[in-house]
């Protein structure tokens, strides 16, 4: 077993007594060892996502969010993990601010952050309250670039990396495992900070299709995807859909190699509520429920996902909520619009606000 | 529909303030809200070369509706690449972009930002707000930064409750001490007008401002004490009404970032 050098001053003022929760993610030993057990042979790994979050995701797990925000996001596999009532998870909120709600759900305990928010609809009062009320504890503070370099460095089998960001900010104060040091091939003095290669124990990655082996295909932007399909100890492959590996073979683009996959997943609208590259556009005015309303108190969280999470069997019936094949034929459209494969359209729509709320989410 | 006649608005005013800070031909790092209206105003008006690069991977997209995110597909419109993020910010490190723009909740007299949060104590903060994202990597590596806000004595403050991003750190030649690249802040945008910092001591000072803001109108915005330079103070050029058209129009028609929040 590894031993490890945190940085004491943030561990202080983290207020951090019992720093092993911190070991996993950067336990290269345990990484390597978990990926030497994983199924090597190419054999067929297909199965239910219920059996897929039960098997793999195992309460107390380091999860990294994948996809950016709300683009190509698991979110159907997370809301599994709420239904099936995962305990104690740490999360890592790069890109995305997706964990809040698994802290709501007491899925998730800790929380790694390098954002937290949904852009131009918003900061997610829900996260604030959550932090205010003591239900997650703060484990480190990062900006995207910092954390894409340590699942990076962890890709490329680097035991970490020197970078020139967070140099001089507050987040070196609160987050353990950074390090500001002389880089020791100047003489001239010149700060540095080493950002550890860093292991996720689960990540959930959502892709347009994969083979029944694993290998899977992603269109658009990657963002840390394959970096962290290879830094993990476990992963799981949600796809829009299975193909056969002949087609996987025929492809140009961004594949994930099937050794690294150990569950795969078909699920057709995976990425619902969000953006779907080339199948369909996020779900406007749902976010801004879920912001305006949702997010705004105990009460109303409880009830929107109620109705949205608990309430619906499967993503299928999720679908049918926010309009059905109607909702399916307007947001292809509309994503395939804003990505330049269709004529352009008007992309104006009615804006879900406290006093308005046009019952459409496409 | 947006009213086409009124007189332009703080947020419009800081749009086109802006979008003069993009100079033709550069490469543009571009995050949410005002800096991709005045980008995509600059692009369609004095500046029609630049080339606009995204977090989520995009690089050179094609010009479209506006983005909802840093990760939309208007961000990779057709792009020739779309690349990894940790990629995409080491083309500011490496002296492939020119300019970035980043929005603060609170900001100093050094031009260092807080995103994170209203009170110092990290796990117990009167307000959380969302931490860096992608502030503070643009900020430590790009050439070129230019800070744009809304300017109250609350966002303008003294001592920002967390140093999210460093700007000029204390001062001086503390940024570069402290190891990070590229010039830091060379300019503020706010509804008063343009700052930049006085380059010895790297402090605020007001550049120009805007009709009917005064030296001491605007210090009264700030909660810190601005430099004043030397001389009359000039005005900052306002939108003209053919600009603020094509802004209502085709740059930001359904106001997304540039009408005035309603109470």
């Amino acid at each position: 077993m590894s031993t490890f050098s945190y940085n004491e001053k943030a561990l202080e003022h983290l207020r951090i007594e019992d720093p092993s929760l911190l070991d996993s993610l950067v336990d290269f030993e345990t990484a390597r060892e978990a990926h030497l057990k994983k199924e090597h042979a190419k054999i067929d790994k297909r199965m239910s996502l219920t059996d897929a979050i039960a098997t793999y995701v195992s309460d107390g797990d380091v999860m990294t969010d994948a996809g950016f925000a709300y683009v190509r996001t698991p979110h159907q596999a997370y809301w599994e993990i709420m239904r099936q009532a995962k305990k104690n998870l740490q999360c890592i909120a790069a890109p995305n601010t997706n964990h809040s709600f698994l802290i709501f759900n007491n899925n998730c305990d800790y929380s790694h952050n390098s954002y937290v928010g949904v852009e131009m609809r918003g900061i997610d009062r829900n996260y604030d309250r959550m932090l205010r009320a003591g239900r997650v504890k703060i484990l480190s503070e990062w900006s995207h670039g910092g954390v894409a370099l340590g699942l990076k460095a962890a890709q490329l089998g680097a035991p970490g990396v020197f970078s020139k960001q967070m140099l001089g900010s507050d987040m070196l104060k609160y987050n353990p495992y950074l390090k500001v040091m002389q880089n020791p091939m100047r003489d001239d003095p010149d700060p540095v900070v080493f950002i550890p290669a860093l292991y996720p124990d689960v990540t959930i990655i959502h892709c347009h299709a994969a083979d029944k082996y694993g290998n899977a295909y992603i269109y658009g932007p990657t963002v840390n995807d394959v970096a962290t399909a290879a830094a993990a100890r476990k992963l799981i492959i949600t796809a829009e859909e299975i193909v056969p590996e002949s087609s996987i073979r025929g492809r140009q683009g961004t594949i994930i190699p099937f050794f690294y996959v150990d569950a795969v997943v078909e699920l057709p609208f995976g990425a619902v509520p969000g953006n779907m590259p080339g199948c369909y556009y996020w779900s406007r005015q749902w976010w801004e429920k879920l912001i305006r309303f949702g997010c705004v108190s105990d009460e109303n969280l409880k009830v929107f996902f109620d109705e949205w999470v608990f309430g619906v069997k499967d993503q299928f019936e999720f679908v049918d909520k926010l309009g059905g094949a109607k909702w399916i034929a307007e947001s292809r459209i509309q994503t395939k619009a804003a990505e330049g494969d269709h004529e352009d359209i008007d992309f104006s729509y009615e804006e879900f606000t406290r006093t308005h709320d046009s019952g459409l989410y496409y | 529909m947006r009213d086409l006649s009124a007189p332009a608005n703080p947020l419009e005013m800081l749009a086109y303030v802006l979008s003069k800070q993009i100079h033709d031909h550069k490469i543009v790092y571009i995050g949410t809200g005002i800096p991709m209206v005045a980008a995509i105003l600059a692009k369609k008006t004095h500046a029609p070369n630049i080339t606009m690069v995204y977090e989520s991977g995009g690089q050179d997209p094609l010009p479209s509706d506006m983005p909802w995110s840093v990760g939309c597909p208007f961000t990779w419109r057709k792009t020739p690449v779309v690349m990894e993020m940790a990629y995409s910010f080491a083309q500011c490190c490496n002296g492939f972009v020119d300019i970035a723009f980043l929005g603060f909740a609170q900001v100093d007299m050094y031009g260092n930002v807080n995103t994170h949060q209203i009170g110092t104590d990290l796990l117990h903060p009167t307000v959380r707000m969302t931490g860096s994202g992608g502030n503070n990597d643009l900020a430590s590596l790009t050439e070129e930064l230019v800070l744009v806000g809304v300017q109250t004595p609350d966002k303008f403050v003294k001592n920002v409750d967390f140093i999210t991003s460093v700007g000029h750190l204390t001062g001086g030649n503390s940024r570069r001490e402290a190891g990070l690249v590229g010039k830091g802040p060379i300019a503020v945008i706010s509804q008063c007008g343009e700052f930049d910092f006085e380059p010895e001591t790297k402090r605020m000072r007001v550049k120009s401002l805007l009709p009917e803001w005064t030296f001491d109108i605007t210090q009264q915005f700030t909660g810190f004490e601005l430099l004043k330079p030397e001389g009359e103070i000039p005005q900052t050029p306002v939108i003209p009404d053919e600009i603020l058209n094509l802004l209502r129009t085709e740059v930001d028609p359904r106001g997304v970032f540039t009408t005035m929040p309603t109470a």
